[in-house]
């Protein structure tokens, strides 16, 4: 193994993280070549934590599934695209299962620094492209595709917060530090809101929140953080909703919300997305219309339904049937990483395991949530299952960190 | 930018100045350091137990977060998709079905021989799609392409009456060029089709124009009204196409098919993905009247033939007339005509405005008015039959009563002298004379008579119990009552003049007693009066309508039974006395009208009448019946400011009859003196 670890520089993070990945891409082949060799594991376990991995791969075959059907009526949904996003994901997933993931533990620095090169990447000239009134795409050079940084700044976002959070050791004990930890988490959030994102920024304040919470924030600080950011929200809305003062929220945000207190309102303008997903979910009921015979998703009545919508179009097809094995297979790979996390000895491996499984919690009930009306309607992807490499890419990466921290659990004496 | 914004970027500078503070203040701390290697955290974790505990909890308490986020969405599924399913699906098909109304065939409409008056033909249509509007090369490609304004092309294809599914249609009876264009350059007209649509046609031309009335799109009025009128609800809809005049109107439930529905699944966009279901159109009616088609040739032909003699002989107001056959045995029309007439086509695929404003105004003479029923004239000497029934049976003359004509009548004083218009007199005249010779004398006497009578107004109630100044019901849109003139009339018509102008005179009596001043009657009402007068006072209900065949299979569905209008009690002899005046007047009033009818088989009894109008000419009348001993065909005929009836209308009823007894007139004998 070369060394890297204290490198502080920025070049050296992102060229080591780089390395790493090669290195993780070199060590199948070599492996495979070398055949069952000992080389540097002997520190290690061995092998997969099978019971997160299972679920995860039955999820991307599911998700596969899904994709294919709304191939055969939706144009822009490409099935081929979508096993490249598998194919490129379970590459990286492979690379960071190899990864000892602990080198991030001391790299906050980088991280933070590489969470503000990935948040600002959109917003250069040449690279950024424009999707649904977000600039939060970037062109990858020389091939024609589009990556969203924001995906990945999610994990670099776990890794960060985890690397800060862990050296309280479980408890963070002077109002300073969890300051500290609440004002670093905000750079991502606030970076990601400019873009504008605010589904993901969701994502991120949540994860982060739950990674400050575990490391052992104060319950009355968390508490009394919660009000402030509940205050500021109910402020920012009642401004928004009131003539003559200033709007930070944009008009469809806001309507989104208002959509959500009362769906019946405007069926046909803005609450239409939300009528025509519940519609598709409801018209499932129990065993669902079947591949290809979802009417509102094939002729174009559920809008997104390959992307944001995926989960009503999945619903409609395999019903309520269908929604409980997704359901099921989310608690399936959410549970074994928590309990993963109870087993970890180090407190930094232990944030990791709790930020990636708040990620998929909060995506899962935000996403399905949203179909079904018990969410505002955002532009979160369902992990796994909806179109779209980035998300493919940035999911199948967080089971690759899982399956790192498994993987380099010190053997027992 | 708004105000917010700027706090919020000034809020992100801070907070970036205070993390790189932190940074700088950090580096040295004892607790903020970055540099803990990961495998080996500072302080080891089993040694300090409480804050294993600690993640414990809080890892317990993330397993309850998910837990709780899993177990909220299962809750709503359930909810969703097993209670409330069918409530959702019925909302999911209501989303993607649409109905699309088919139309229905019209009912054709055919003479009592079987031949079609009116018809269907498949005509080839431009149809679009609703979304051409948007296409506006397409929309000004079409314009060009039909000769048609753009916007008017537009318009059309926004017009939604028809579902906001169907096809629009553009125009109409396109021709072949338009369809090869459109047909060569698919990629110009995306959504542009040419389709057969059904179209009215009238294989006869204007043949009956007037009494067949002609097609148009229904006005939103006519749908209100028709949809509370019909209790089976037709469900007409705005752009129908609906009888708007003549039998097309008066038939219209009967013709008018009931309209299928197509059952399609659509996108969200509304495209039609699939056909489902549908229930066919069913065509309307086949209408049959009692029109003879040779018949009305013969009384259009004959019309117009002599109007315009009489036109171009110097009589430049005489632009109009009728004429109509109704067989007195069962009130059976066999010809109704009306001139000037015109071309139910204009009104095919919807009438122009300059074709409207050419046809309804009064300078082209009204040709969309059926004179037959809504021209109003006074009778004038055509009453004369009336006017003797009513002396006969109020006792103001009787059969025997003999009259002195000597051209000039003084009955009112010689203040009031009044001429007949045969101003060398007629001598000595009794009631059936009277008739045939059409003296005036005569009737100014039964005036007189009933001026002073106790019956004052017995006149005015004959007349109308023989169906003057009513309509009789025939089953056309239209019809005129006219008006029987009386004293309460009078009064309240000239109300703003005074008293004496207003009052009833003796000469309103004389005048109505030979049919000129304000009577009103109409050729339909006069030609009833006639068949009752040779069916002994049974008058049948004159009607168009034979029966209703349905389209499918023989056989009508209606029958029309003929019914009696009125029947009036007539003694024997009185009639007797009419009909032996009016058979006079074919054979005996004059030598040239006679030779107009002793050359036909059958025997003809009739009436001239000229009644006097606003302009130099009268209103010539002519109204006959035959054969006398077995009356069956009562033919009546007035042209418009023509001159005698003897000069014009004679000549159109000897034609018709001609027609109907293959007899034609072969007597070219020009009437002198000026027969009345």
């Amino acid at each position: 193994m070369t060394t890297r670890a204290g490198t502080g520089n920025m070049g050296a993070a992102l060229g080591s993280i780089l390395s790493g990945v090669l290195e993780g891409l070199g060590g199948v082949l070599s492996k495979s070549s070398r055949g069952s060799g000992a080389g540097a594991s002997s520190r290690r376990r061995a092998g997969f934590y099978r019971l997160q991995l299972v679920p995860a791969l039955l999820l991307v075959a599911y998700g596969a599934l899904v994709i294919w059907s709304a191939s055969l009526t939706i144009p822009e949904a490409s099935f081929p695209r979508h096993l490249l996003g598998i194919g490129i994901g379970l590459g990286g997933a492979f690379a960071m299962w190899r990864y000892d993931y602990r080198i991030f533990a001391n790299m906050s620095r980088a991280l933070l620094v590489a969470d503000i090169v990935l948040m600002l990447l959109p917003m250069v000239p040449g690279l950024s492209w424009s999707a649904k009134g977000a600039t939060g795409w970037v062109k990858i050079p020389f091939i024609p595709m589009t990556f969203q940084p924001s995906e990945l700044a999610k994990l670099v976002t776990i890794y960060l917060m985890s690397s800060l959070g862990a050296e309280y050791n479980g408890r963070i004990e002077t109002l300073r530090d969890y300051v500290k930890l609440c004002a670093i988490l905000t750079v991502p959030f606030l970076l990601i809101l400019l873009q504008p994102d605010l589904g993901t920024g969701l994502i991120v304040l949540v994860v982060g929140a739950s990674i400050i919470i575990c490391s052992g924030a104060r319950r009355s600080w968390v508490l009394v953080t919660v009000a402030g950011i509940v205050a500021f929200s109910a402020l920012v809305i009642a401004m928004s909703m009131t003539e003559g003062m200033p709007h930070p929220l944009k008009t469809y945000q806001l309507n989104r919300l208002i959509v959500f207190a009362d769906s019946s309102v405007d069926p046909s303008g803005v609450g239409y997305n939300l009528q025509q997903a519940k519609i598709a979910v409801g018209s499932g009921g129990l065993l669902g219309k079947g591949i290809g015979n979802a009417t509102q998703a094939a002729s174009g009545f559920l809008p997104e339904a390959h992307t944001d919508f995926i989960f009503a179009l999945l619903a409609e097809e395999f019903g309520f049937v269908g929604s409980v094995a997704l359901l099921g297979l989310y608690a399936l790979m959410i549970f074994p990483t928590i309990i993963l996390a109870q087993r970890v000895e180090a407190p930094f491996g232990k944030l990791v395991l709790v930020g990636v499984a708040t990620m998929w919690s909060f995506q899962l009930l935000q996403n399905v949530g949203m179909c079904i009306g018990i969410m505002p309607i955002t532009g979160i992807p369902l992990p796994f299952i909806s179109f779209g490499s980035s998300s493919m890419v940035t999911q199948l990466l967080a089971v690759g960190m899982v399956q790192s921290v498994w993987h380099h659990i010190p053997k027992a004496a | 930018m708004s105000p917010f914004l700027v706090v919020i970027a000034v809020l992100v500078v801070v907070l970036l100045v205070l993390l790189v503070a932190f940074f700088l203040l950090g580096r040295g701390g004892t607790r903020f350091t970055f540099d803990i290697g990961g495998a080996s955290p500072k302080a080891s974790g089993g040694a300090d137990a409480s804050s294993e505990t600690g993640f414990k909890n809080r890892l317990l308490g993330l397993g309850v977060f998910s837990g709780s986020i899993i177990g909220a969405l299962l809750a709503r599924l359930w909810s969703m998709q097993l209670l409330s399913s069918a409530d959702y699906s019925a909302q999911a098909e209501n989303n993607r079905t649409r109905t699309i109304s088919l139309l229905a065939p019209r009912g054709r409409i055919l003479d009592r021989n079987g031949k079609e008056l009116v018809t269907n033909r498949a005509s080839l249509s431009v149809v679009a799609s609703a979304d051409v509007a948007d296409n506006a090369i397409a929309v000004h490609l079409l314009g060009n392409l039909i000769g048609m304004p753009a916007m008017a092309v537009k318009r059309k294809i926004q017009d939604s009456s028809h579902g906001a599914q169907s096809l629009r249609v553009v125009a109409v009876d396109v021709s072949r060029r338009v369809v090869a264009y459109i047909d060569e350059h698919p990629y110009l007209f995306d959504g542009v089709k040419v389709e057969q649509r059904s179209q009215r046609l009238y294989p006869q031309g204007s043949l009956a124009a007037h009494v067949l009335g002609y097609t148009g799109s229904i006005t939103s009025e006519q749908v209100k009204a028709m949809d509370e009128a019909a209790e089976g609800s037709m469900g007409y809809e705005l752009g129908d196409i609906v009888g708007q005049a003549g039998v097309e109107y008066q038939y219209e439930s009967v013709l008018q098919g009931i309209k299928g529905e197509q059952t399609v699944y659509v996108d969200a966009d509304g495209n039609i993905l699939s056909h489902a279901g549908s229930v066919d159109a069913q065509a309307g009616s086949d209408v049959v009247l009692s029109i003879d088609s040779d018949i009305q040739r013969a009384a259009e032909e004959s019309l117009e033939k002599n109007i315009k003699r009489l036109h171009d002989s110097g009589r430049e107001d005489c632009n109009g007339g009728s004429a109509v056959v109704i067989d007195v045995t069962n009130g059976e029309v066999l010809a109704m005509a009306s001139y000037p007439t015109y071309s139910p086509n204009v009104f095919v695929g919807g009438i122009s405005t300059d074709d409207w404003e050419v046809l309804s105004s009064e300078k082209s003479n009204n040709p969309l008015m059926n004179r037959a029923i809504s021209g109003q004239y006074p009778s004038a000497s055509t009453i004369k039959p009336l006017s003797a029934f009513a002396a006969l049976s109020h006792g103001i003359a009787d059969v025997g009563t003999s009259y002195f004509c000597s051209g000039y009548w003084t009955g009112f004083g010689a203040a009031y002298g009044q001429y007949c218009w045969e101003k060398n007199g007629h001598g000595t005249m009794n009631l059936q004379t009277g008739i045939t010779f059409s003296c005036d004398v005569v009737f100014y006497e039964i005036g007189k008579g009933f001026f002073y009578s106790e019956t004052p107004e017995g006149l005015q109630e004959t007349f109308r119990s023989w169906g003057l100044g009513a309509a009789e019901g025939i089953d056309l849109p239209g019809e005129a009552a006219g008006r029987v003139p009386d004293a309460e009339w009078k009064w309240n018509y000239f109300s703003s003049s005074d008293d004496s102008a207003r009052s009833w005179l003796g000469g309103d009596t004389t005048n109505l007693a030979i049919g000129q001043g304000d009577l009103l009657v109409t050729p339909l009402q006069m030609a009833c009066v006639y068949a009752g007068i040779s069916l002994d006072g049974v008058t049948w209900r004159p009607h168009l309508l034979k029966s209703v065949r349905s389209t499918k299979g023989k056989g009508s569905v209606i029958e029309y039974k003929s019914s009696v209008l009125r029947t009036i009690q007539q003694e024997q002899s009185h009639l007797d006395l009419v009909r032996s005046g009016l058979k006079g007047v074919i054979y005996e009033e004059s030598a040239a009208q006679a030779s107009h009818f002793t050359n036909l088989s059958v025997s003809v009894a009739g009436k001239t009448g000229s009644a006097e109008s606003s302009k130099t000419h009268p209103h010539g009348w002519f109204i006959a019946y035959a054969p006398i001993e077995s009356p069956k065909y009562v033919v009546a005929s007035t042209i418009e400011f023509g001159g005698f009836g003897s000069e014009g209308a004679m000549y159109v009823v000897r034609d018709i009859l001609g027609e109907i007894y293959h007899e034609p007139d072969t007597s070219d004998e020009v009437e002198t003196s000026s027969v009345r």
